[in-house]
């Protein structure tokens, strides 16, 4: 069986995902990154691999997220690509007439806009990261209860209340200060969810034509809360998607699908030898100049395989002939 | 008296020059780094603009080297760049420095008042020599921008990726190093002519994105985090209107030169923006207008908190022109990674657009 693997490693989260020939999926995960990026990537390929057939053949891995570089180096990606770019192909793989793209993350929130299939414009949060899933995560365990249960308790709302959105932390003060007044607690997670919507599409969407079909991904998309304040402000039906919170990961195997049929190359993946390496990083100084950059370098068994973080390529080059 | 200034982009070569010829002292401070950041940002008030922040920082690093006098624009636009040097008088003065601070409003003084302020901090020079010493650092400049077009156009389509920046850099210390009109001359010749001769790859037709916004941002590459380089790594030829030497010019010989590069773009923005809003605001409007058919997409640079981009940026998305804008927003907050992942999308967004409207376009 020939298949592709997706990888996407963002803040929050680390997502696998395995597609075969027929770009249907074999397989999934969505993991914590608990701050621990290389582990996650080694310990995801480690049940990739115990969950794939022995005949699994891989013919192209992608990389994307945040942490797309350092996965791309460790396991060897035949393509590397920007968030954005990846959930728009994850969409359109389910939805092919898909318009408008809601993305919210871990710690970013995105829109896509689409044409006739091509992504025509998106915009991502810039100086502010209010509204995105750590901060739901942060209220879940403030009022001690699992963030899978937020969106359902959300939905038992009679009459939300109205919560300051635009800052977190501001945001908290009032959910408190409702909380005091009496009010129920239902009805504050959906005045929250009400709030985000509100914030996502006075900032994010700015000025941003957002037309049907809408498709409604990330991992914020589990929750139902936000689902339906999405479906009362926009006034229009929100489209999630079967494995929408690996779609990232679903697009990163797609393009390397496409990356190996053009290119006719052999794959660069590593194997699965590389969740047995011992990876390694350290940072230091740069003082060749008085930019003094701080340059993160990764070592595998002891070698350097990538050196990044400088305004000049200067440590990128050395770096260069160990890479593949 | 040791003159020193705050840094912007490549066009301290300019001031370095006039100095050295009228023998006036100067320190220089060092190029915008993290530590200039930090210094400016710990003195100044958290929501002024990033370019407020770094020029402070370079003020004190300037200070702290010795220098005594702090050159500084000025002016009585619409923007709080206006009173940007009073405020940051003051800020040094209750952190307990000494010196001079020396303004200009270079627009509304026009060249006689700059010409004044050189002879005057040169200790009475006779005027030739002043004029002669302008009339140099001025030719530098536009050097520096010839230069920096054919840089861009390299860039893009480069076998080997980084030479052309070298060579930039190269050509800034050539031209720094030139006395006379004649060295300059052979400099700039010299460092064109070696542009051309960077192996590319003359198959690629590359995007063109043209970079605009707000001025300093735009012209110091360390607000906006290289953005030239990086959109030039990406195979990308930028395209940038605002040069220093330009903007010297139409802010000096203004009325001598009739209409400029400026008036065509407040006529472009006319049909959605009728009047100055202060710094760019009404300039990235236009920019817009201008090059929604010659461009492929346009990056718009702003700092965080300014009025006028913010004004443009609302305006934007209502120009009935088919061009996508990325707006990139910077501040000391503002991460390197964020930046590349939404330049990498958006080179992404254009290649896919001008492939479908080619595959459109034969059938």
């Amino acid at each position: 069986m020939d298949v592709c693997l997706g990888i996407d490693v963002g803040s929050v989260t680390t997502k696998f995902a395995v597609l075969d020939e027929k770009s249907d999926l074999v397989t999934s995960l969505y993991w914590r990154t608990s701050g621990k990026p290389i582990t996650m990537i080694q310990e995801g390929l480690k049940e990739v691999e115990q969950r794939l057939p022995l005949n699994a053949n891989i013919l192209g891995v992608g990389t994307t997220g945040s942490a797309r570089y350092l996965a791309g180096v460790m396991v060897g990606a035949d393509v590397i690509k920007n968030e954005i770019t990846a959930h728009a192909i994850g969409a359109l793989h389910y939805v092919p007439d898909v318009q408008t793209v809601m993305e919210i993350g871990g710690q970013d929130s995105k829109i896509i806009l689409l044409r006739n299939g091509v992504v025509v414009d998106f915009a991502m949060n810039t100086v502010c990261a209010a509204g995105t899933g750590s901060f739901l995560d942060q209220q879940a365990a403030r009022l001690g209860m699992k963030i899978e249960e937020f969106g359902q308790q959300a939905l038992q709302s009679e009459t939300p209340v109205r919560i300051a959105g635009r800052c977190t932390v501001f945001a908290e003060s009032d959910m408190i200060h409702k909380q005091q007044m009496g009010h129920r607690v239902e009805d504050i997670l959906y005045g929250l969810c009400e709030a985000l919507v509100r914030n996502y599409l006075n900032n994010i969407a700015l000025g941003k034509e957002i037309t049907p079909p809408i498709v409604f991904q990330g991992g914020v998309a589990f929750n139902q809360g936000i689902i339906r304040a999405f479906e009362e402000t926009l006034k229009s039906q929100v489209i999630v998607t079967p494995h929408h919170e690996v779609l990232g990961a679903i697009g990163a195997a797609l393009l390397a699908q496409e990356e190996i049929k053009t290119k006719k190359e052999k794959s660069k993946f590593k194997g699965f030898e590389v969740t047995q390496l011992d990876y390694r990083t350290s940072s230091f100084e740069c003082k060749a100049c008085a930019n003094i950059c701080e340059i993160a370098q990764i070592f595998s068994d002891g070698r350097v395989i990538a050196r990044w973080g400088g305004r000049c390529d200067m440590w990128e080059r050395t770096s260069q002939p160990e890479r593949m | 008296m040791k003159v020193t200034w705050p840094h912007l982009g490549h066009s301290d070569i300019v001031l370095k020059s006039l100095f050295r010829d009228l023998g006036v002292d100067m320190v220089i401070a060092p190029p915008n780094n993290k530590h200039s950041l930090t210094l400016g940002v710990k003195h100044s008030p958290e929501f002024v603009c990033l370019p407020f922040k770094l020029t402070l920082g370079n003020m004190i690093e300037g200070l702290e080297l010795g220098g005594d006098t702090i050159i500084m624009a000025a002016g009585s636009g619409l923007c709080r760049f206006g009173y940007y040097a009073k405020v940051q008088e003051r800020i040094l003065r209750d952190l307990g420095y000494e010196f001079d601070m020396v303004t200009t409003a270079l627009f509304e003084s026009k060249i006689v008042g700059v010409a004044r302020l050189v002879k005057r901090l040169s200790g009475g020079a006779p005027l030739s020599k002043v004029i002669a010493a302008i009339r140099l650092g001025l030719a530098k400049l536009s050097a520096m921008d010839d230069i920096e077009r054919a840089v861009h156009r390299v860039r893009a389509i480069e076998i080997n990726k980084g030479i052309a920046t070298k060579l930039f850099q190269e050509a800034i210390n050539a031209i720094d190093y030139a006395s006379d009109m004649s060295g300059l001359k052979k400099a700039k010749m010299d460092y064109i002519a070696q542009l051309n001769d960077v192996a590319v790859d003359t198959k690629i037709d590359p995007l063109k994105v043209g970079v605009m916004g707000e001025f300093y941002v735009v012209l110091e590459p360390f607000a906006n985090m290289d953005v030239e380089i990086e959109l030039g790594k990406l195979g990308v030829e930028v395209k940038r209107s605002l040069f220093v030497s330009h903007w010297t010019k139409f802010s000096l010989f203004l009325n001598a030169f009739g209409v400029t590069e400026k008036e065509k773009t407040h006529r472009a923005a006319m049909p959605y923006l009728k009047r100055d809003v202060g710094g760019d605001g009404w300039e990235s409007v236009g920019e817009v207008v201008l090059h929604a058919h010659s461009y492929n997409g346009l990056v718009h640079l702003s700092p965080f908190t300014c009025m006028p981009e913010i004004i443009a940026q609302n305006i934007m998305p209502s120009i009935k022109a088919d061009i996508p804008v990325l707006t990139l927003i910077s501040d000391e907050q503002m991460g390197r990674a964020g930046m590349l992942t939404r330049l990498e999308a958006f080179v992404d967004l254009l290649h896919r657009r001008r492939s479908a409207s080619l595959a459109g376009a034969l059938g």
